[in-house]
């Protein structure tokens, strides 16, 4: 049997293992773990121990920055800091969409863009801006469509955007001059995102807003509220502008001791334990599911499965490689999440850059196009995290309908970046 | 009910420990492989790192250092250091650095060797990148094993990284995980991390020692574009385009010579050239196991070089290097190696005769193709115990 035929016959019985596995109903997660133990012995290696358990955490520091982030954000929620700063926001601006809309989109860009994470912007600040939305006569769907699309766009909003980060990492190709080429596009999709889809809303019923918002406690104030991100903003700063003196803490425990600022001056007593153990209940099935893609793609690269469909894509025509991305980047997504990057983002960009294209742009191109899969089954992990959070009683896929506009035009703002990025270029600057 | 619940929870734990425990195993017994060395005629002694840095004294990466040379060298003669192993995922290196300690003598000038440069990267394999834990060279006494290794040093001696990595002293910025990768630490600081430090070390040997010529071995992807090249600083450019020249009319292979770029910063080929009196080159040789659309990542993938994927890449001209059907073979990598090291050290004796280093005994590419890797390693059974030492 050829490499060729070995590797299709391995991904195929991947695949059946996978269907199987959620037609019996076992976890998307499971589900995955199953695939990739049927592939390796379908491959002749057995029950690798050692390759599953090196594949489990590929992703570990993802997970604990994940952890240590959303322990932070919750701890906030906590102390009332969140739901001060949306009610102060609906006071000061329920008369003026736009800016309500602009501050709207900073409060779901930043956690994601801080932590690489869309589901820590759904889960902090997307359940209180769902809340906003509503009084402002948006129906349902419309809003978590809202809330997944940028919170897509935040998770590959810079700093942090792990599609970037993985797929740079596999290249040898450092992680740097994708600030601007990230930002713009991010910022451009959100507000695209939040004008059209929320193009119907009224005015918000002050009163009735406030009366049903949760009221934070008496003490809650600005420097309360802005303190935590000071904090983080001071130990990312001072790792950059004293490298060579201040220790590397690396942002799990950057978080961490956000975090603990965050309790320390809480106006309202906070119960850390209580709260750590529902943050990790929270997380669950997404670490759950990055600790078993990892697996997966361990497999995938053992078996040359991971290889096969590398080779499959790259070896197609440069014009259809592109014109095909808004397909196989979210197909990849939903299948692999950020296993996608190494997989597919790997040698997508080796392409673009033998073909003459900006690697840096491209890449960044790529990744707004990317977060769109995490709305697509089977694993659809943001998605479903939205549609819970919103509260959608409709059908799942009214919700995919209500995306479908703004992410087209995501996808084409793109894929056009790909195109163009030599033009683009300049924004590669820092 | 509640007796399910726990059945499914211990059935679950069982799974968890079981393969906890023998991956566990395995990850030791990789760790901790003990790889001989039968040091040749040629040695004069062997160092540690920490010898010229006591800060790295204790830490996993206080390497070998091995000096070859005469009793009494001239004070005149020159000196080389090659480094094996900085990056470990990449064998040609550190098995032509291996053969040298082993075979090589030195007619004139002095010779330091580091067969891991980067110890610490040498006992761990990449997350994701399903390589083995280890590899066999077959020799006329048996097999000899190696640790596979990695690109950068492992978490559990250097751990956390920075969200971005800030490269002392240029400032540049890189990425987060290249904190750990001793070809972007250079040349190191004495308070740094533990890679930072082991590049401090070796910048410090590379002064103390007063050494001409630095020589780093690597290899790359195909489908990376500095490949079956020496990259030379500045200060290296005639001596490169003059070993290529050699090596292409005497070895029977050709060798390109790339210019190293002033503005990428921390590897040896930059930072040696700027921080000391030294001349850095470096040497890239093909190893297709290191590409992303690679097939089946085995052993056989790793000493072959023969893979479908990455020619059928090469058929759609998305490679920067030949690959056919007969692949790669470790034996024609460590050979590449081993002749460009005998013709640097030629053309450098006839550039600067005041400084010469001169090898010997030392197999050239023609004679490893032939007889193979494995046919110049010394049988460690066979070995008093002062000529053998561990990797």
């Amino acid at each position: 049997m050829s490499p060729t035929q070995s590797a299709i016959l391995i991904l195929s019985v991947m695949v059946a293992a996978y269907v199987a596995a959620k037609l019996i109903k076992v976890s998307t997660e499971l589900a995955l773990f199953l695939a990739a133990v049927v592939g390796a012995l379908a491959g002749g290696y057995g029950f690798p121990v050692r390759h599953l358990a090196e594949g489990a955490i590929t992703y570990l520091d993802i997970c604990l920055i994940f952890l240590t982030a959303t322990l932070f954000m919750n701890l906030l929620k906590e102390a009332g800091g969140v739901a001060f700063a949306v009610r102060a926001i609906l006071k000061k601006f329920h008369k003026r969409k736009s800016m309500l809309f602009l501050l709207l989109v900073f409060l779901l860009l930043v956690p994601g863009a801080l932590t690489g994470a869309g589901s820590v912007t759904v889960l902090i600040t997307g359940s209180l801006v769902a809340v906003v939305l509503k009084y402002m006569g948006l129906e349902e769907t419309r809003v978590a469509a809202i809330i997944f699309l940028i919170a897509g766009l935040s998770a590959a909003a810079p700093p942090v955007s792990l599609w970037a980060m993985l797929t740079a990492a596999g290249i040898n190709m450092p992680y740097v001059g994708f600030f601007l080429p990230l930002l713009v596009p991010c910022l451009l999709g959100a507000l695209l995102t939040i004008f059209f889809l929320g193009r119907k809303a009224r005015p918000v019923d002050i009163e009735k807003a406030l009366a049903e918002l949760p009221l934070p406690p008496e003490k809650m104030n600005w420097w309360r509220l802005g303190l935590p991100f000071a904090a983080f903003l001071v130990l990312v700063l001072a790792g950059r502008i004293f490298p060579f003196n201040f220790p590397i803490l690396g942002l799990p425990l950057i978080f961490a001791l956000t975090a603990a600022v965050t309790v320390l001056i809480s106006p309202v007593r906070v119960n850390l334990w209580k709260i750590s153990l529902a943050t990790a209940e929270q997380l669950l099935p997404l670490v759950g599911t990055l600790t078993c893609v990892g697996v997966l793609v361990q497999v995938m690269t053992l078996t040359g499965v991971r290889g096969l469909i590398s080779v499959s894509v790259v070896t197609l025509p440069a014009t259809v490689v592109i014109a095909s991305l808004f397909l196989t980047l979210p197909l990849s997504e939903a299948v692999l999440m950020w296993g996608a990057a190494p997989v597919l983002g790997v040698p997508l960009v080796l392409l673009f850059n033998t073909r003459g294209l900006d690697p840096v742009v491209a890449l960044a191109g790529m990744s707004l196009i990317w977060p769109l899969g995490d709305a697509l089954p089977p694993t659809a992990i943001i998605g479903r995290l939205t549609v819970d959070t919103v509260g959608v009683r409709d059908r799942y896929s009214s919700f995919l309908k209500m995306c479908l506009v703004p992410a087209i035009i995501i996808a084409v703002m793109g894929m056009l970046m790909v195109i163009f990025s030599k033009k683009l270029s300049f924004l590669a600057i820092f | 009910m509640k007796n399910l619940l726990l059945l499914r929870k211990t059935i679950l734990a069982a799974a968890f420990l079981t393969v906890f425990l023998f991956s566990g195993l395995s990850f030791y017994h990789s760790r901790h492989l003990k790889e001989p060395v039968v040091v040749g005629d040629g040695l004069l002694e062997v160092k540690k790192l920490s010898h010229y840095f006591p800060g790295l004294k204790g830490s996993i990466n206080d390497a070998n250092v091995y000096v070859l040379g005469k009793e009494k060298a001239s004070e005149g003669e020159g000196a080389a250091l090659v480094l094996g192993g900085s990056h470990p995922e990449e064998p040609a290196g550190r098995l032509a650095s291996w053969l040298l300690v082993e075979n090589a003598r030195l007619e004139k000038g002095r010779l330091f060797v580091i067969l891991t440069a980067n110890p610490s990267a040498s006992t761990s394999t990449r997350p994701g990148g399903a390589y083995p834990p280890d590899y066999e060279i077959p020799t006329p006494w048996g097999r000899q094993k190696f640790r596979q290794g990695d690109r950068w040093s492992n978490p559990l001696d250097q751990w956390p990284d920075p969200e971005v990595y800030i490269h002392y002293p240029s400032r540049q910025q890189l990425a987060y995980m290249d904190i750990r990768n001793q070809n972007r630490t250079w040349p190191g600081r004495p308070g740094g991390t533990m890679t930072e430090k082991t590049c401090y070390a070796m910048t410090q040997l590379i002064i103390k020692e007063k050494i001409d010529l630095v020589v780093d071995l690597h290899e790359a992807e195909l489908q990376y574009p500095v490949i079956s090249t020496i990259v030379a600083h500045q200060k290296g450019e005639d001596l490169a385009a003059l070993a290529s020249m050699m090596i292409s009319s005497e070895e029977g292979f050709n060798i390109g010579v790339e210019y190293s770029p002033v503005a990428l910063r921390g590897l040896s080929h930059r930072e040696i050239g700027d921080h000391t009196p030294a001349v850095p080159l470096l040497l890239e040789t093909p190893e297709p196991f290191l590409d992303a659309t690679r097939g089946k990542t085995d052993r056989s993938l790793l000493l072959t070089g023969k893979d479908e994927f990455v020619m059928k890449a090469g058929r759609h001209g998305l490679l920067f290097e030949k690959l056919d059907e007969n692949g790669w073979p470790i034996d024609v990598r460590v050979g590449r190696h081993l002749s460009s090291i005998i013709q640097i050290f030629k053309v450098w004796t006839e550039l600067h005769p005041d400084r010469p280093i001169q090898v010997e005994n030392l197999p050239r590419y023609a004679e490893v193709i032939s007889r193979g890797t494995g046919y110049y390693l010394k049988n460690p059974a066979l070995t008093p115990s002062g000529r053998l030492f561990y990797e």
